[in-house]
């Protein structure tokens, strides 16, 4: 793999001490860039463990993670924030936008944090993410004035907004109807096929984990698959009696 | 700066909960300034009628009853300290007005009017009449007029200690602020008390001195009772003959003191506890913003921001509301002829809104250390 951006190599995480809980043991894997990758596990396997982990929110207890080149056991909060602002972004099961602000505002957010100065070009660009989220006409608006569809749409945005390389997307579609969940599959390999962006997706539903070109099951906190699929073809997986999305 | 921007957004969206706040941050302020400038204002008052019209250092013979002489050694001791406002050297004596059955004593003060204005402002306080002690002339205070029915060109008789009587005329009425002292006191120009005394030019009952700052007189006194040993002076000091006024003012200000710190830590409270919800209120947008990569000291800052802005605006209403309150105070005891104007001094008016700064940023401790420690994880999972 040429441009790698994600390595697991040993990942472990046990909580508590009195009685501690293996939640992750011993995951290894590579993801590169421009990948479409969903993980995929029973509730409590682990697998949104791993992604917290991998989005810098959790710390590993065993094994090393290193993304984009940066072991992440070695940045200090302030490296881990500074890295988690400009190389991510997230997507999550809840929109989680801030109502105090406007969609213009919740979009930049990640752009003001990074201290970037908002200028012609931001202007541009965000015009040209409102139009490919189809939130046109909507940039004034209160986050809370907003459908839940719309809600994790300006999500999506904010995830994008800084022109992340990895957007790491937690239960994307679980609060969403069938046509709102179409949309947002459409958005993620839209931004994936002409942008580029890697995605990783924790998911329930398996017909949006079939149209992914990687899956990884976690079991037990396990990584007990990790296939390559042709784009849109099924794959049997081992966990095939997960509960359907 | 984003810290900022969000901390107003934040107060700009809970508008019940910002105003209540600020409120209490200019109550709080406003009664501080008020409550500090009244009572400094009414000592100052205070001390005015008490020792503003009196001798703050007095020299007098060390033998009751003996003439002091203004000699060069005491004249040159005086005039060479800076702390001295002014120096009066008078002659006193004890007269009796009788008045049908009432003997009433009066003291009477002689001097030069224009030496005795400097420090009982003669001129400045003639109700009626007109300020002048020529020869044969006497001024008395308006509740003596009153009591005995006594006009400026009436003429009064004394029986001096001699037993002599004594018949001047009353040039003038004067108010020294004080119902004893306008009962008691009299005024004559020099020569009638240097008469009635028996006294050469040089001599005198005692050396009156009012300093700059009447509360320096212990070091002066101090310095002068070195000087002048030799001379068989004593030198008085007024601190020492008003003890219990002065323990009386100090504990009127140790009262206003704990007022007012009793109502900053009711305002410290007040916003600490208020911080503290609204901290609480916004963990989950503060969590949301850390996981989109805000550090944690930008994080905690927007509750010191908003700390700050809630201070900078409390403590400007403040001021407003205090000058409003002292201003109205002035004017509404004014008109009833009863008070005296608050003085709210710019120095106070800048330590008070330091002060309000000061414990709204204290107050902002909690909440910004536990914004700094908030973990996103808690309010990812958590939803």
């Amino acid at each position: 793999m040429a441009d790698v951006l994600v390595t697991a190599e040993g990942l472990g995480k046990t909580y508590g001490v009195a009685n501690p809980t293996r939640a992750l043991d011993d995951v290894s894997f590579e993801i590169g860039g421009a990948e479409f990758v969903s993980i995929i596990g029973r509730s409590g396997s682990g697998k949104s463990t791993l992604l917290n982990m991998i989005g810098l929110l959790d710390t590993p207890t065993d094994g090393t993670l290193v993304l984009e080149g940066n072991d992440v056991s070695t940045l200090d909060k302030d490296g881990r924030s500074r890295l988690r602002n400009g190389l991510l972004g997230f997507v999550f099961q809840f929109h989680y936008l801030l109502p105090e602000f406007s969609v213009m505002e919740n979009l930049t957010m990640p752009a003001r944090i990074a201290g970037k100065p908002a200028g012609k070009s931001e202007t541009t660009y965000v015009e040209e993410l409102l139009e490919l989220l189809g939130l046109e006409g909507l940039a004034k608006k209160g986050a809370n004035d907003l459908s839940g569809g719309q809600k994790q749409r300006v999500a999506i945005g904010r995830a994008l907004m800084n022109r992340p390389r990895i957007v790491l997307a937690d239960e994307p579609t679980g609060n969403l109807d069938t046509e709102n969940t179409e949309a947002v599959y459409d958005l993620f390999r839209k931004f994936n096929q002409e942008w580029g962006t890697t995605f990783i997706i924790v998911t329930h539903d398996q017909a949006i984990a079939q149209r992914t070109d990687r899956i990884i099951e976690i079991r037990d906190g396990r990584l007990v698959q990790d296939v390559r699929t042709a784009y849109g073809s099924p794959v049997r997986l081992l966990g095939e009696d997960l509960p359907q999305g | 700066m984003l810290s900022l921007r969000i901390a107003m957004r934040f107060l700009r969206t809970s508008p019940v909960q910002t105003g209540l706040i600020v409120a209490g941050i200019a109550v709080g302020i406003a009664v501080q300034i008020f409550v500090g400038s009244l009572i400094t204002s009414l000592q100052a008052n205070l001390l005015d009628r008490t020792i503003g019209s009196a001798s703050h250092v007095t020299i007098v013979a060390v033998k009751d009853g003996d003439p002091v002489a203004f000699s060069e050694l005491v004249k040159n001791t005086v005039r060479s300290s800076t702390l001295v406002r002014t120096v009066v050297p008078v002659r006193a004596v004890t007269a009796v007005f009788t008045k049908s059955t009432d003997n009433v004593p009066l003291s009477i003060t002689g001097g030069d009017l224009t030496n005795l204005d400097t420090i009982y402002k003669l001129t400045e306080r003639t109700q009626r009449g007109r300020a002048s002690l020529g020869d044969g002339e006497v001024m008395v205070g308006k509740d003596f007029a009153d009591k005995y029915a006594v006009s400026p060109g009436d003429r009064i008789t004394l029986s001096l200690p001699r037993r002599e009587a004594v018949n001047l005329r009353v040039s003038g009425v004067f108010d020294l602020g004080s119902s004893a002292a306008n009962t008691r006191t009299a005024f004559t120009g020099p020569g009638f008390a240097q008469r009635a005394l028996g006294l050469s030019a040089d001599k005198y009952t005692a050396i009156q001195v009012q300093l700059t700052d009447p509360f320096t007189s212990k070091a002066v006194v101090a310095d002068w009772q070195g000087h002048l040993k030799v001379q068989g002076v004593r030198v008085n000091d007024w601190q020492v003959e008003n003890k219990d006024l002065l323990s009386a003012l100090a504990s009127q200000g140790s009262s206003s003191y704990m007022i007012q710190v009793f109502v900053l830590v009711a305002v410290a409270l007040g916003i600490a506890s208020t911080l503290a919800i609204s901290a609480v209120q916004k963990t989950k947008q503060i969590g949301i913003l850390k996981a989109l990569g805000m550090s944690d000291s930008a994080a905690g800052s927007i509750f010191l921001w908003q700390a700050t802005i809630m201070g900078v605006v409390g403590v400007i209403g403040g001021i407003a509301l205090g000058l409003l309150l002292t201003t109205g105070f002035t004017l509404g005891t004014a008109k009833s002829g009863s008070g005296f104007p608050i003085v709210t001094k710019p120095s106070f008016i800048t330590i008070s809104a330091g002060i309000g700064l000061t414990v709204a940023l204290l107050s902002s401790i909690v909440p910004t250390r536990k914004t700094t420690r908030l973990d996103p994880i808690e309010v990812i999972q958590n939803g």
